[in-house]
């Protein structure tokens, strides 16, 4: 495996990751998706949104719904959103924990399970850090790091087959279908939408390989 | 790589252009570049043989404490 940049690396010269093509927006696909669920969208992400064209494909209808709803509201209202769906006052409208999902209690067996398949992987949370790693956005994070290879060991399709099965495929779909039918939520619905039609993606593509 | 194996991934590329990650979806590899961070994928590699704590993962974090 080729290596990828470091954090100290000048990411315009170092070598780039030799996962290409349909692989790499795999990638893309997470961490859009994990930046999204992380924190509000910046003015600058949201033009960026705005400006994606869809396709006929299950996908490009998802991401052309997603551009349609960055072009009709603004930074300051999907920021309300995102803290009224996350946040709110002691608890959002939804609780992206795989935990509350699949046993119907946050920081329960679940997580645990999770954090012992990550610390095989060698992958930790950074210090300081009161997220549990179950949250929707680490999971995807994670799933994207080890598409490029990012945690080292260059584990392939049957490691990503192994965490999506255990940690997100089994609840996943449902966390989007929520978000794209929340009370609270507009331009999140389109999110929930883009999450539910990739995640869908995902499980039918993990049979195909 | 045998043949069942090329077959099956033939399979796999072919699912997921049609799926849609395809060309018609690249612009959202140009916002991982230009919206996200330029280092959105980078990576460091374990060091004394423990935790890696990996650049996007370290900051998907960072941003999160501020919950």
């Amino acid at each position: 495996m080729a290596a990828l940049a470091s954090r100290e690396g000048d990411w315009s010269t170092a070598p780039v990751s030799p996962v290409v093509g349909e692989e790499r927006l795999r990638a893309e696909f997470y961490l859009l998706l994990a930046h999204l669920l992380a924190r509000p969208p910046s003015a600058e992400l949201l033009a960026h949104l705005a400006s994606l064209d869809g396709d006929a494909s299950p996908l490009g209808t998802a991401l052309g719904g997603l551009a349609q709803a960055a072009r009709a509201t603004t930074p300051e209202a999907v920021s309300t959103e995102f803290d009224v769906l996350f946040i709110g006052l002691g608890e959002g409208e939804l609780l992206p924990y795989g935990s509350h999902y699949l046993s119907g209690f946050l920081h329960d067996k679940p997580l645990a399970l999770l954090r012992g398949d990550l610390a095989r992987l060698e992958v930790a949370s950074a210090e300081n850090n009161p997220e549990p790693e179950d949250h929707v956005a680490a999971l995807c994070e994670v799933m994207a790091g080890l598409i490029v290879g990012a945690f080292g060991g260059g584990p392939g399709l049957d490691e990503q087959r192994a965490m999506f099965s255990a940690h997100l495929g089994s609840w996943m779909q449902h966390f989007f279908a929520d978000l794209e039918t929340a009370r609270s939520a507009d331009f999140y619905k389109r999110v929930g939408a883009l999450g539910r039609v990739f995640i869908a993606i995902e499980a039918e593509a993990f049979t195909l390989a | 790589m045998d043949d069942n194996e090329t077959k099956r991934g033939l399979g796999r590329r072919e699912f997921l252009r049609r799926a849609g990650l395809g060309a018609g979806a690249a612009g959202v590899a140009t916002i991982a570049a230009a919206a996200i961070g330029p280092d959105a994928i980078a990576a460091e590699r374990p060091k004394d043989g423990g935790y890696a704590e990996t650049e996007h993962v370290k900051r998907y974090y960072a941003t999160l404490a501020r919950f």
